[in-house]
């Protein structure tokens, strides 16, 4: 094909188009990193219903620090691509804003930066005994009323009654 | 060479009005495609940050197990929220890699092969997941 437009991320990166193409490629692979986990953690939930054992054993993997880390660029990839999807949204919807596109940028830059800054204390500090975990008194309270749910047989949450965590064999 | 038309002023309406590309060929299929991709995106910024937030920051991941997930599903709404979340995320990221694979893959044969893949992958795992939640039976499962 002659007139075949040829494109690579090569060529792509090599186009010095500024905050324009830089948000752009960002909005690809967030856009497509947050698909390829998503294939996985649908299929992986679903299991809840027809093997719920089989998603308890899943997600004692994924209770580690790597996953962790993992899960917050998942947070990142949703926020970005949420707030430059907006921008691109309004840019569409009133033109006219494209005189100022720059800035627009720079502010998608700054929402998301400051929405980060929670999220990754309140993701990364327990990792480093720095915080108590999000949510661990809704969790107290639940195992308090169900000592056998396994999210609390595991961390030992209902081993003030009478099952000690290492007696209990997965 | 004739006299070019009248530039309109940057981000001035369409004379006539619409996104429609005159002269267009192949129907309508892309311009519902940008439109879907917004009216999606607008959706999905509600439902998967409420997502995130409740599943990562309300709840802890270190805190999940199944009787959480089952609890949460007991409730209907909360069933029809993830059809919603997984339908709409679905199409969305499908479209969107569409858009990546067209850009990319360049070669026909290469290309349907690379999208048959892809969407048998998408389509497959986003059946499986409606299916779920639609005949998820808590009766049977509550406090099992």
């Amino acid at each position: 094909m002659a007139n075949a437009r040829r494109t690579s991320l090569g060529n792509s990166l090599r186009y010095r188009g500024r905050e324009g193409m830089w948000t752009w490629i960002l909005h690809r692979l967030t856009g497509l990193g947050i698909l390829l986990f998503l294939l996985i953690h649908v299929v992986e939930t679903a299991t809840v219903i027809y093997f719920p054992d089989v998603y308890d054993k899943f997600l004692v993997g994924y209770k580690t620090g790597l996953f962790r880390f993992a899960e917050l660029v998942i947070f990142f990839s949703v926020l970005y691509h949420a707030v430059n999807g907006t921008r691109i949204i309004v840019q569409d919807f009133r033109p006219l804003v494209m005189q100022r596109q720059r800035q627009l940028v720079w502010a998608s830059a700054v929402v998301v930066v400051l929405a980060m800054l929670p999220v990754t204390w309140m993701m990364m500090a327990p990792m480093f005994g720095l915080a108590q975990e999000p949510g661990v008194e809704r969790h107290r309270q639940r195992c308090a009323e169900f000592p056998d749910a396994p999210a609390c047989v595991e961390d030992g949450h209902s081993a003030g009654t009478s099952i000690a965590a290492g007696e209990v064999s997965l | 060479m004739s006299a070019p038309a009248q530039v309109a002023e940057r981000g001035a309406a369409r004379p006539g009005g619409g996104y429609r590309r005159p002269g267009a060929t192949r129907g309508n299929f892309e311009l519902l495609s940008w439109f879907f991709m917004r009216m999606s995106g607008l959706v999905l910024i509600f439902l998967s940050l409420y997502h995130l937030v409740w599943w990562n920051l309300v709840i802890g991941v270190e805190h999940l197990d199944s009787q959480v997930v089952i609890e949460r599903w007991n409730n209907p709404f909360w069933r029809l929220f993830n059809v919603a979340l997984v339908l709409f995320a679905m199409l969305h990221g499908l479209n969107g890699a569409r858009y990546s694979i067209e850009d990319y893959v360049r070669r026909p044969g290469l290309q349907l092969a690379v999208k048959s893949v892809v969407y048998t992958l998408v389509l497959g795992a986003m059946i499986v997941a409606v299916f779920a939640l639609l005949t998820f039976d808590p009766a049977t499962l509550i406090n099992r």
